[in-house]
């Protein structure tokens, strides 16, 4: 990872230069950043300062890594989870009503209607959501509740109250939330769908309904948990990919969150918010795996770890 | 099901919740050891001169601007003049919460700023600047000579790294070249320039009491900038969010005789990424001020009663560099029939929409040097251009419709930009499409921001490009030396490969100048000497566009910047 980084072409001191900078000064410019050790030297340097939690220092941000993903981190984490549970709530849902009225016209209008958002563009979803509920929405229709287009909260938000807080924060969150849930919803949908089929045929449902209890019962009770298995297991493989996802939603909607860092670290070659970014996200499939084995446990009596 | 909405819902609260209590915790920027010191005693002083001030009395004072770009500051330098690389974060260190010695005037003739006076000695030696002593830093402490001296000291001082070194080329460096006559007058030393204040109104005073121990290697990565800056002018800074907003409040102790406290309450300057949404937010009202929108935009802003728009030329120019080491570029009479070959004010036309002209040279017609008979030889001219090719013995010998030199090297090359960049992409297509007529084989290529640079701008004798479309915003100093002397072949702005005696001569000659009239003709040799050999194909220079709110007044931007009179915008009271 640490040598990919550095082998793509430039480094900082290239990206920062301009129309005034010497060959002296952007040779000191790079012996001040460090970057005109040899790579091995570099990489022992990094490696040992990593250990120690010393994750370097940004140039483009200009302040320690640390600082940068201790600011970055929890704004990603909170869109993430809220786009996490959204989708899986809803996929959940239109999956389970698809399986119900299987081989129906509603069955085949959701699919379609998924379908759609699965395919479209997240950018350009982003774009035309704001546009309707953000530009339309406040100046053409004059509804009285419009969604912003960027940022977490408005400039106003210290001054206040934690309720009205609350209420300012779920309404900047609704847009990117909306937007990432409608792209990742079809897939949880679909895989609903069929696990609830399978289960539904299954001979323990067929028992259930011969003891003669409620339809209610059979379903909720008896094949919707047994259903849910296999979407435990995908929540965790979702984890990640939902990093990876928020990068244009993060951009589009001005979510200062780490996709979109770590892209624009990539392309201004800030080698340590990269290797530290990168390192987050390991973290984060390992707990996303995590997640998924504690999941498993609530929803299958038979799963326990001692 | 119901418990898995309940929980869902109770989730989410949860998360909410704790997000809007852990806002009243001091922002994380302020872990940092520096700004654990700092900071508490900005907000200290903040107070107690916010209760010594009196009670504004006209209803201009108040509000909130809320600007909109769609990069951090700190990418640029954030508010370290040790590293200002970027045209946006400088303006805030020179108008918003730094202040320069001196500054330009309407007239763009200097004009006095921190420094009150100045007198050049007769040999045009020795610079001696008296200072204003009713300027303090927002801890408190006033700003005197020796911040002056320690940010000269360190920003000649090789060791630093600093990116505009080409500034203080005349200066004599370090200790030697400043001297502390009293607490408010600091004298330096140079070899006569007919530019000397020009970086004077470029680089911020830096805060000796803060950096002075700083070992001067660590200047250019020190958290200052972007952390916790501590300025002295008319804005102080209060917050930086990372990637999302900077937060500044008006300096109620700014000198009355600079005009004393600015009129706006509070400035925050967001960072949104994405054009279309900033655009989307000034129309929906959620900023004031939309920082260079594209020229598309403008006609949109311009019919809304809800924003205006503001245009003024830049110091910007866009060009494609050729990397002359190669050997379809080594001969002038070729990049001048590159030049001549397509149509470039059909092209600006088309793309800039009246926000931008046709460039011929590296001197922006607003810059006093500029001579307008200089390069007047570079319109649109096919046949000139196939008579030169031809002359150059690059003729169509394989009647493949491409044209070869004696050594069958085919005139073919690549013409990269920045993905993304739409105006250098049509630029480099629109080349393309009339360059084949010519029998050039110029092709357009997208690439990656840094892969580009990196190609590009590595210091060393080759080059791994053949050409690129770039474009440089320059300071009011103009000087071409890394990007055409010969000295600087291999370094790393030298990318076009130049190797010219007599632009090397001028450059030289430029640089030591006396006076404006000894050095206008050699700017207009210069400038006729660079149209001669085109070490560059010159496009445009585009105009700098700002997109305001219409309750948004008093601003007077120009070619010195958006930020120039900052400090005198307000916000309409019914608007607040």
């Amino acid at each position: 990872m640490f040598v990919v980084v550095h082998l793509a072409p430039g480094d900082p001191v290239d990206i920062m230069a301009g129309p005034a900078l010497t060959a002296d000064a952007a040779a000191q410019m790079r012996a001040n950043f460090g970057l005109d050790r040899p790579l091995a030297v570099q990489y022992g340097r990094w490696l040992a300062a990593f250990a120690t939690g010393d994750f370097g220092y940004s140039h483009t941000h200009q302040a320690p890594v640390r600082t940068v993903l201790a600011s970055l981190l929890p704004n990603t984490l909170s869109l993430g989870a809220a786009a996490l549970l959204g989708s899986f709530v809803l996929g959940i849902l239109i999956g389970v009503v698809q399986a119900l009225k299987h081989r129906t016209a509603v069955d085949g209008a959701l699919s379609v209607v998924m379908l759609f958002f699965y395919s479209m563009p997240s950018f350009w979803l982003a774009l035309m959501l704001t546009l309707t509920f953000g530009l339309m929405a406040r100046n053409v229709w004059g509804w009285p509740i419009w969604f912003p287009a960027s940022g977490m909260y408005s400039v106003d938000y210290q001054s206040l109250g934690s309720a009205a807080r609350v209420v300012e924060r779920l309404r900047y969150l609704t847009l990117p939330t909306l937007t990432l849930t409608l792209v990742l919803t079809a897939g949880i949908a679909r895989f609903m769908r069929g696990s609830m089929l399978e289960v539904i045929g299954e001979d323990y449902v067929r028992t259930a309904r011969a003891k003669g209890l409620s339809e209610r019962r059979v379903i909720w009770g008896h094949a919707f948990r047994n259903a849910l298995l296999p979407i435990a297991t995908l929540s965790g493989l979702y984890v990640p990919l939902l990093l990876s996802g928020t990068v244009f939603v993060e951009s589009v909607f001005g979510w200062p969150g780490m996709g979109r860092a770590m892209v624009e670290a990539v392309h201004a070659r800030d080698y340590p918010l990269v290797m530290a970014g990168s390192f987050v996200f390991a973290v984060m499939v390992v707990a996303g795996n995590l997640l998924a084995d504690v999941l498993y446990a609530a929803i299958d009596p038979r799963v326990r770890y001692d | 099901m119901h418990r898995l909405l309940l929980g869902t819902s109770i989730a989410l609260a949860t998360l909410m919740g704790a997000s809007a209590c852990a806002e009243d915790a001091p922002p994380v920027a302020w872990s940092d050891p520096f700004c654990q010191s700092v900071m508490p005693r900005v907000s200290a002083w903040l107070d107690s001169a916010s209760a010594a001030a009196p009670a504004p009395t006209d209803d201009r004072y108040g509000g909130t601007l809320v600007a909109a770009g769609i990069e951090d500051l700190s990418r640029g330098g954030g508010m370290n003049a040790f590293l200002a690389n970027d045209y946006v974060a400088r303006q805030h260190q020179q108008y918003v919460t730094l202040m320069t010695l001196v500054r330009y005037g309407n007239d763009l003739e200097p004009e006095p700023w921190l420094a009150e006076s100045w007198e050049i000695n007769e040999e045009g030696t020795e610079v001696t600047f008296h200072l204003r002593d009713d300027v303090v830093w927002h801890d408190g402490q006033p700003t005197t000579a020796h911040d002056v001296a320690f940010t000269y000291e360190r920003i000649t001082d090789p060791a630093i790294g600093y990116v505009n070194a080409q500034f203080f080329e005349p200066w004599i460096a370090g200790e030697e070249g400043v001297q502390v006559v009293d607490d408010y007058t600091v004298r330096m030393r140079l070899t006569p320039h007919s530019e000397y204040l020009d970086p004077w109104t470029a680089v911020a005073i830096m805060p000796r009491h803060l950096l002075g121990e700083v070992e001067v290697e660590d200047l250019i990565t020190h958290p200052f900038g972007s952390l916790c800056p501590v300025g002295n002018g008319p804005f102080v800074f209060r917050e930086h969010l990372t990637d999302q907003q900077w937060t500044f409040v008006a300096n109620p102790a700014f000198p009355g005789s600079l005009g004393g406290r600015p009129f706006i309450d509070r400035y925050v300057y967001r960072k949104i990424p994405e054009q279309a949404t900033i655009f989307t937010e000034l129309l929906t009202g959620g900023i004031d001020f939309y920082i260079q929108p594209r020229p598309e935009q403008v006609s949109r802003m311009e019919e809304s009663a809800e924003t205006v728009v503001k245009t003024f030329p830049s110091r910007t120019y866009a060009f494609l560099a050729l990397n002359t080491r190669l050997p379809q570029f080594a001969d002038a009479r070729v990049r001048r029939a590159l030049a001549l070959g397509w149509n470039r004010s059909e092209f600006v036309e088309a793309n800039l929409l009246e926000h931008g002209r046709v460039a011929n040279g590296p001197v922006p017609p607003t810059h006093w040097a500029y001579d307008p008979g200089a390069a007047d030889d570079l319109d649109y001219d096919p046949e000139e251009a196939a008579r030169l090719l031809d002359e150059a013995g690059w003729v169509d010998r394989d009647g493949d419709g491409i044209r070869e030199n004696a050594d069958g090297v085919p005139l073919s090359f690549s013409v990269a930009y920045n993905a993304g960049n739409v105006i250098r992409q049509n630029a480099a297509e629109f080349m393309q499409g009339q360059l084949r007529g010519l029998g050039v084989d110029a092709r357009a290529e997208a690439a990656d921001y840094g892969e580009l640079i990196g190609r590009v701008m590595t210091a060393g004798e080759d080059r791994d490009f053949e050409s690129l479309i770039l474009a440089w915003t320059v300071e009011f100093r103009l000087d071409d030396t890394p990007l055409f002397h010969s000295r600087e072949f291999a370094g790393e702005a030298g990318f076009a490969g130049l190797r010219d005696a007599e632009v090397d001569r001028l450059l030289d000659a430029i640089n030591t100048a006396e006076s404006r009239e000894e050095a206008r003709p050699l700017w207009s040799a210069y400038q006729e000497r660079i149209a001669e050999v085109l070490p560059y194909q010159f496009l445009y220079y585009p105009n700098r566009i700002m997109g305001l709110s219409s309750t948004v007044h008093g601003v007077e931007a120009d070619l010195r910047g958006e930020w120039v009179n900052f400090k005198d915008w307000w916000i309409d009271p019914a608007a607040r």
